[in-house]
């Protein structure tokens, strides 16, 4: 049998390596990836504010997948063929190789089972201005991080001279995700002014489409601390006086110019806030898939949803958000098509987890669901293990589901590095889509929904750093590093 | 405006004791087994389940 995985991210890269594990040599896996090199993401904040290089989170994909005998093609996948073509019934998907040595050639890869992990197309267009290639600045890829912290550097060098300056840090959009990466990113920044010794002169401002402080897309969470049941908000927002952080939330921006963000929040007003500095993050779409028929009709809107994301096994029936459920949430991540699995960002979420917002002028400002770090590597887990039950019993029914509303997650939000200085937010919640019926008071079991700041979550956020570096470089005994 | 103002937001802010724990080493490296057992439980909890609907 031959196993394709579109995407070598987190999720993509766990399934292809608990594939190559877990299946015989009579069987082949395939990755294809437009990029040569694997990036440990949550470390790229870092990287933007210069602790590490691009060199320290990135390693090569080629030499881990010929070690491990994992085909790879530096490719991005183009158009899929589920059923194939009426000269062959094999299923197979069109790639177009980004290889130097092939840029541009296109060629058919044949599978027997395909792993959709293609994560996410980072969205700037949605936001005038909004990017590397306009006026501000990411830390979503290496090497956007790696000219974040470039241009930062160098005003900080100016700020040593005496300017004053606005650092805005924060959602370049109504509808994105990955909040607590933006969380993490204004904590480090304000930490690194302050070791620049030019945290006096810096205006910092947390700029979100977050309703309140400490949602993180996930709707909040209570938290138990000293006998009494206190929303995270109350912390976040604590951990932003603490450190002379302003913030804007509910924000959605319309507009950037190189001096001037200009954005609409929940009120309906529209403000701008003129900056020096901004790191604002894009909201996502899936990656731009095609798929047709036998008949080379195209299906493209039947597998994805209008965001570009593969549907799943969710209810993605249009409903209140007083009738979402838990169970609207995939648990198998099986297409419509047997033998196709979408997993981490790649996968339609039904809804958001958030309670969706709109202002009076109409505008949806709703963070979407995070699934990303170790929801999106237990999914790569979970698929690959169903894969190789299904190869093994030949059946087409998965044998192992992992849905968000049955799953926990545990997150390390930095708030500035440094071995014996630094400090990052451990938070743990179960689970990650809240379940009001089970959990009537919360959405979650307040025994593993718990969250706290203090060096040991610097010191375990360091750890995982070079544990799951070592774990995607498949060294020995790599597959006892949990998700 | 919708600027929040971190210095007039009237928020609740840690004591002096709370601050001093965040990067006391002792008490750290106790935190820092005791979040990591923490993360173990969760990620036991959390790495996915039989499908009740296989038929193996």
């Amino acid at each position: 049998m031959k196993v394709v995985i579109l995407g070598a991210g987190i999720s993509g890269h766990t399934a292809a390596l608990l594939l190559k594990k877990n299946l015989s040599k009579d069987h082949e896996v395939i990755v294809v990836s437009p990029n040569s090199h694997w990036n440990w993401i949550p470390s790229n904040i870092w990287v933007g504010v210069g602790k590490m290089t691009q060199k320290d989170v990135t390693f090569d994909l080629k030499q881990v997948y010929d070690r491990k005998k994992i085909k790879f093609h530096q490719a991005r996948a183009l158009t899929l063929f589920p059923e194939g073509r009426e000269s062959s019934a094999k299923p197979f998907v069109e790639i177009e190789y980004t290889h130097p040595s092939m840029q541009g050639t296109r060629a058919q890869i044949e599978y027997d089972y395909l792993i959709n992990a293609t994560g996410p197309r980072l969205n700037f267009a949605a936001t005038p201005g909004l990017g590397p290639e306009a006026f501000t600045h990411s830390v979503c890829t290496s090497e956007h991080a790696q000219e974040c912290y470039s241009a930062l550097n160098s005003l900080i060098q100016e700020m040593k001279k005496g300017k004053k300056a606005t650092l805005v840090v924060g959602t370049g959009h109504g509808t994105c995700t990955c909040e607590g990466a933006a969380f993490e990113y204004v904590f480090n920044l304000d930490f690194l002014l302050r070791a620049e010794g030019v945290r006096e002169q810096a205006n910092i401002v947390f700029l979100t489409n977050e309703a309140e402080l400490g949602d993180f897309g996930v709707g909040g969470m209570l938290l138990s601390e000293g006998g009494y049941q206190i929303p995270g908000s109350h912390f976040a927002m604590s951990l932003f006086a603490e450190r002379n952080v302003n913030w804007v939330l509910g924000s959605h921006v319309r507009k950037i110019s190189e001096t001037q963000i200009e954005y609409e929040d929940l009120s309906g007003g529209i403000f701008t806030l003129d900056y020096d500095f901004a790191m604002l993050l894009p909201p996502f779409t899936g990656v731009p898939l095609k798929a047709f028929d036998r008949e080379n009709k195209e299906i493209t809107q039947d597998l994805f949803s209008a965001a570009g994301f593969m549907k799943v096994d969710a209810d993605y029936q249009a409903k209140d958000y007083s009738e979402w459920s838990p169970r609207d949430w995939p648990q198998t991540y099986q297409t419509q098509f047997k033998n196709i699995f979408a997993i981490g960002i790649a996968f339609a979420p039904p809804h958001q987890i958030s309670k969706p917002l709109k202002n009076p002028n109409g505008t949806l400002i709703a963070p979407a669901p995070p699934r990303t770090g170790m929801p999106s590597a237990v999914m790569g887990r979970t698929v690959a293990a169903s894969i190789v039950s299904m190869i093994k019993n030949k059946t087409d029914i998965p044998s192992r589901r992992a849905s968000m509303a049955e799953m926990g997650a545990a997150c390390i939000a930095s708030a500035g590095a440094d071995l014996f200085r630094g400090t990052a937010a451990s938070i743990t919640m179960f689970p990650i889509v809240p379940d009001y019926k089970k959990y009537p008071k919360s959405g979650r079991d307040l025994k593993y929904t718990t969250g706290e700041i203090g060096l040991a979550g610097h010191w375990i956020k360091t750890l995982l750093h070079y544990a799951f570096i070592y774990k995607a470089k498949a060294y020995p005994l790599w597959w006892l590093i949990p998700e | 405006m919708s600027l929040h103002s971190a210095e007039k937001e009237k928020v609740f802010l840690p004591g002096r004791g709370r601050l001093f724990l965040r990067t006391f080493l002792p008490w750290q490296i106790l935190r820092f087994f005791l979040i990591n057992l923490k993360m173990s439980q969760m990620i036991l909890k959390s790495h996915g389940s039989e499908n009740k609907k296989s038929d193996m």
